[in-house]
């Protein structure tokens, strides 16, 4: 692997954007043999080299324009993140267009409205899977959609649709057009402007039917120059080439897109491409990235991995686990107190387990060479954090959305307050504010979108008179720097009794235990709190083959009487954490998985409550 | 390859690397040079403790040498083909005359190769067949020879499987032994047998040999060595090409072709792969190792008898795949040594036991029960070496030890030795966890 020295240069963005397209391009001709992605390919990893990457992207470019895509048209990308989402999604950047990411489990339903809302001219599918979920209606249903790409040809390459092309056959397009038109992109490339829109995100819509947020390229810009140029962000340097990153969330989510995409544009990080979903434990383990971003159920999940694995452990190894856990739980403590910093005495106590415990555990995790990770996009629990902060993983809370490019509040080296969001950048620390009033998170920087695409009564609903941005996130002050996020202005609920109750805190307390999936917490104009609870089928099932219990089915399992009081405790114990009146009375065990496809979770996996409380109205009536 | 991320494969040579990690790396580096300090320390300088590397275990470690070499064919044949064979004692015997038929001296000339020269009147009386060629000729050759009567033998393990093939691998033995007793011009005397030509290197049939392996002395004018010194690395020298051989052939499309076979010979002929052509193979090469550690031992001995190639030595290879872990190099590697040097060590023991036969104590009382001295005495080992009956002598112990050992292993650790490291490699691989 060729390594180039140069560190990239983290220039602030006032002397000038520069476009994602151009980000690479510039790679390209600095670095050609450098490693800019890998995806694995029968069994192992293939590199990309910036070269070649940069190559692909302009024949998939110069594709573009010979299947007539204007500047400000539409492409959308259906797929599982994989190189040529990045390409494509590079590409269409580079002739002006506007990348739209779906997410791979998008229904039908979902397809068409993306498509439609967004009048996409070109749809980039991965398979005849994704395919067909466009191809399942008439032609007449996507007035706008002239190609339908398909990455993957097995199962289509006999269906006769003459919107249909093959990847290949769309860079050989691509490659023919560039010998035709020599410079054509690169003269698009040129005149690319601060206003021009790259993206539309389309938010997950836990109210409502999504609305696609447009960002420009100076959005952008100014996003990936304050995250990743952000020194005080990560212990020792800003990202640079020797950094990677392993990807598996939806590309199409702003999140990842900056914590890998745009990264790697932004600063030479390798980006891995897992496999799947599934394969995330074996990805990582083999990737061991330096830079790691996951969602809160990611840790919840990792967490539970560990106990799991370490009760299922040989008997010495067992022995050793339980107090190195104690002592994992207890560094983690201490060095909370220190906001994230090592006492001494946590220090020589994590010298002590890194010999034994916490080295190999966490390059079995594959966060052996981690010397950043984040948690961002929904509430996580403070004790879990404590926990990878005692086995030396410094997890970072980090908080924005998608209409202000992801750049609100974060926690930084040596001020990491567990349970708060963090403090505003401090090269823009004026940039957010919480409104005295409602308690509202504001912000205002140049990385607040332009606006909904095709909504401006919508875009209107969200700022201020004044200009600044409403999150729709309630938020307190902590010691007046760091943020705490209450909940989402709609979530909270107002008992009987006129308490203001913040669900999601009560929430995310109950999914730290690794048997319980979800958790909903109910009691808007009611006398008490109750919950629906969704177990873990994974662990649950686990703990009752140890408990010697026969289960068939998730329902069976949930509605064991033993399940029923093991979940009992567990929120027995939350309930010990909050006052009275914001304990649970009651709950009850959700009967099925929560599915995307069954309209009860967002794409991005978060609760549709209102779907949720329908579907299970006599269980909530039940309890009350 | 990224250090640090010993995971990260992104080419299939560094997939199938023999030692995929710069600490696999470094670990065999550091064996190596273990080793060679190990006998070079064990010379003049003597500044290695005895006990731990003595003099009296180079002769016996040289020894293990050649076997070492048999085994590796041993192992492609048996542990990587599944073709059980009784009958590489035969393979190793024919390598050992080629050799001494090639390099020996002999002493009715080119006439004396004439099988019963005397009897057709060629020659007066009967004489050694010996053509008196350098090294460099009849090592290589042995090894050839015996392939191709590997090759000659391969259709019976296309006609017969599993224990069948067996019993007629171990027919081959006793025609060796037969023509052997039939042909003194090549094989010497049955029971005494014939002397072999010496390990040193010549040229060509010069006085002087180019590098000299059986004087002590300076090799090459660069380095003081012992005669066994000098032996141990050369023939440890061939070991390790061997070894490397043996590695990258699993590693080759003929090594997966050979070990479809062993899963399964009609899936693989299903499969493609040609079942005839590749047990011959298998053969060819197994003999073809055979053959050069059957040249090598027999040399390296000095004087060998026909009856050193019976159908003991075959079993002992046995021994060695399911002590040591069929399949593996490093299996067999193991094998060899243990089953090689337990007669050494418990011959040692039994010195040793002697020894302190009236020193009372507990090893007193020990001895005292484990050995017999004299008449009168009931241990189960007889202080004598000749001792026919019961007591048994060291020397008739060790064969009930090997099939105590191979009983024992094929119940409690079918992947013998090797498996053994296994499981410690594993239990340490998925530390803190166990998967």
């Amino acid at each position: 692997m060729a390594v180039v020295t140069e560190k990239p240069i983290a220039q602030s963005s006032g002397s000038g954007y520069r476009t994602v397209a151009q980000r690479a391009q510039e790679w390209a001709t600095k670095a050609p043999t450098q490693v800019a992605m890998r995806d694995k390919e029968l069994g192992v990893w293939r590199e990309w080299t910036w070269e070649k990457t940069w190559d692909m992207v302009m024949e998939a470019a110069n594709g573009l324009l010979a299947l007539g895509v204007e500047v400000g048209d539409r492409v959308t990308i259906h797929s599982e993140d994989r190189p040529e989402w990045v390409i494509m999604d590079l590409a269409t950047v580079a002739v002006r267009g506007i990348t739209v990411g779906l997410y791979p489990t998008n229904p039908h339903a979902e397809v068409e409205y993306t498509l439609n809302d967004s009048g996409a001219c070109i749809h980039l599918a991965e398979d005849q899977e994704q395919a067909d979920k466009v191809l399942d209606l008439p032609a007449a249903a996507y007035p706008s959609v002239r190609k339908i790409i398909y990455i993957e040809p097995r199962g289509i390459r006999r269906q006769v649709d003459e919107r249909l092309m093959d990847w290949q056959d769309f860079l050989a397009l691509g490659r023919e057009y560039r010998q035709a038109n020599p410079g054509e992109v690169e003269a698009r490339m040129a005149n690319a402007g601060p206003d021009d829109v790259m993206t539309l995100v389309y938010t997950s819509g836990t109210t409502g039917p999504p609305k696609g947020a447009m960002l420009n390229n100076a959005n952008a810009d100014f996003s990936i120059e304050i995250i990743g140029g952000t020194p005080e962000r990560i212990r020792g340097h800003i990202p640079n080439t020797k950094d990677s990153v392993l990807t598996f969330l939806p590309l199409c989510h702003v999140a990842e897109r900056i914590f890998s995409t745009w990264h790697m544009v932004g600063f030479g990080v390798v980006l891995n491409f897992a496999e799947s979903i599934d394969t995330i434990s074996t990805n990582l383990r083999e990737i061991q990235p330096t830079l790691f971003f996951g969602v809160p159920r990611i840790w919840e999940k990792m967490h539970a991995t560990i106990m799991i694995k370490g009760q299922d452990a040989s008997p010495f190894k067992r022995l050793l686990f339980k107090p190195s856990m104690n002592l994992a739980r207890w560094i983690g403590h201490k060095r909370a107190e220190a906001a994230g910093g090592w006492p001494l005495t946590a220090r020589l106590a994590y010298w002590l387990g890194y010999v034994f415990v916490f080295r190999a555990m966490r390059e079995r995790l594959g966060l052996g060479k981690t010397r950043w990770a984040g948690t961002g996009a929904a509430p996580i629990a403070p004790e879990l954090l404590e926990f990878f902060l005692g086995i030396g993983v410094d997890v970072y809370e980090l908080y924005g959305m998608t209409e202000n490019t992801a750049v609100a509040t974060l926690n930084m080296v040596g001020r990491n307050r567990l349970g708060t969001v963090g403090e505003a950048y401090p090269s823009i620390k004026e940039s957010v504010r919480i409104d005295t009033e409602t308690g509202e998170i504001q912000t205002k920087h140049p990385g607040v979108f332009a606006g909904y695409w095709g909504k401006p009564d919508k875009t209107a609903e969200t700022f201020t008179e004044d200009g600044w941005l409403m999150t729709g996130d309630v938020g307190e002050w902590v010691d007046d720097t760091h943020i705490k996020i209450v909940d989402r202005i709609k979530h909270i609920i107002i008992t009987a009794g006129g308490k203001n109750i913040s669900p999601s805190e009560i929430e995310s307390s109950l999914k730290s235990s690794p048997f319980i999936n979800e958790a909903m917490v109910i009691g808007d104009r009611r006398k008490y709190l109750t919950a629906l609870i969704a177990i873990e089928l994974e662990t649950v099932g686990n703990w009752a083959t140890r408990e010697n219990l026969s289960y068939t089915t998730y329902r069976d399992l949930s509605e064991k009487p033993e399940v029923i009081a093991l979940i009992e405790a567990e929120v027995e114990r939350t309930n010990e954490k909050f006052a009275r009146v914001e304990g649970v009375k009651k709950f009850r065990m959700i009967p099925k998985e929560l599915d995307h496809e069954d309209g009860e979770l967002t794409a991005t996996q978060k609760l549709k409550r209102s779907a949720v409380e329908d579907a299970f109205r006599d269980l909530v009536e039940e309890m009350y | 390859m990224s250090f640090g991320r010993p995971h990260l494969r992104t080419s299939y040579e560094q997939d199938s690397a023999i030692f995929p990690t710069y600490f696999q790396k470094g670990a065999a580096g550091l064996f190596l040079i273990f080793i060679v300090l190990m006998v070079l320390g064990n010379g003049a300088a003597g500044w290695i403790p005895t006990w731990l590397f003595g003099q009296t275990w180079l002769n016996p470690l040289t020894l293990v040498l050649p076997f070492a070499i048999a085994a590796l064919g041993f192992n492609i044949l048996t542990g990587v083909t599944g073709q059980v064979s009784l009958g590489h004692a035969f393979f190793m015997g024919v390598g050992a005359y080629s050799a001494v038929t090639l390099g020996g001296k002999g002493d009715g000339g080119v006439k004396a190769c004439v099988p019963f020269a005397d009897n057709i009147g060629l020659l007066d009386k009967a004489g050694e067949c010996g053509l008196g060629l350098p090294i460099w000729i009849w090592l290589p050759l042995a090894g050839v020879f015996a392939a191709l009567v590997g090759i000659l033998v391969s259709p019976a393990a296309v006609k017969v499987r599993g224990l069948y093939l067996a019993i007629v691998t171990v027919g081959l033995v006793f025609i060796g032994l037969h023509i052997a007793r039939m042909l003194p011009e090549y094989a010497g005397d049955y029971e005494s047998g014939r002397k072999w030509p010496k390990l040193d290197i010549r040229i060509w049939k010069e006085e002087v040999p180019f590098i000299d392996m059986n004087e002590d002395g300076k090799w090459l004018g660069l380095i003081y060595l012992t005669e066994e010194q000098k032996q141990f690395f050369f023939l440890f020298a061939i070991l390790l090409v061997m070894m490397a051989f043996a590695k990258n052939l699993v590693r080759t499309r003929t090594g997966r072709a050979l070990q479809a076979i062993r899963d399964r010979d009609v899936a693989a002929e299903v499969m493609g792969v040609p079942e005839q052509h590749y047990k011959r193979v298998g053969f060819a090469i197994s003999s073809f190792y055979a053959g050069i550690g059957g040249a090598l031992w027999a040399s390296y001995q000095g004087r060998v008898s026909p009856v050193d190639f019976s159908l003991l030595l075959s079993v002992e290879f046995v021994a060695i795949l399911l002590i040591g872990g069929a399949g593996t190099i490093a299996g067999t590697m193991m094998g060899t040594l243990f089953v090689e040097l337990l007669p050494k060590a418990v011959e040692k023991l039994t010195n040793w036991l002697s020894g302190n036969l009236d020193s009372g104590g507990v090893i007193g009382d020990l001895a005292n029960i484990m050995l017999t001295s004299g008449p009168g005495d009931f241990g189960p080992v007889s202080t004598s070496p000749t001792a026919p009956g019961w007591p048994m002598s060291v020397f008739l112990w060790n064969p009930v030890i090997y099939g105590v050992l191979i009983v024992i292993f094929l119940i409690f650790e079918p992947h013998g030795l090797f498996g053994i490291w296994v499981k410690i490699r594993n239990y340490w691989k998925g530390w803190p966890f166990s998967y």
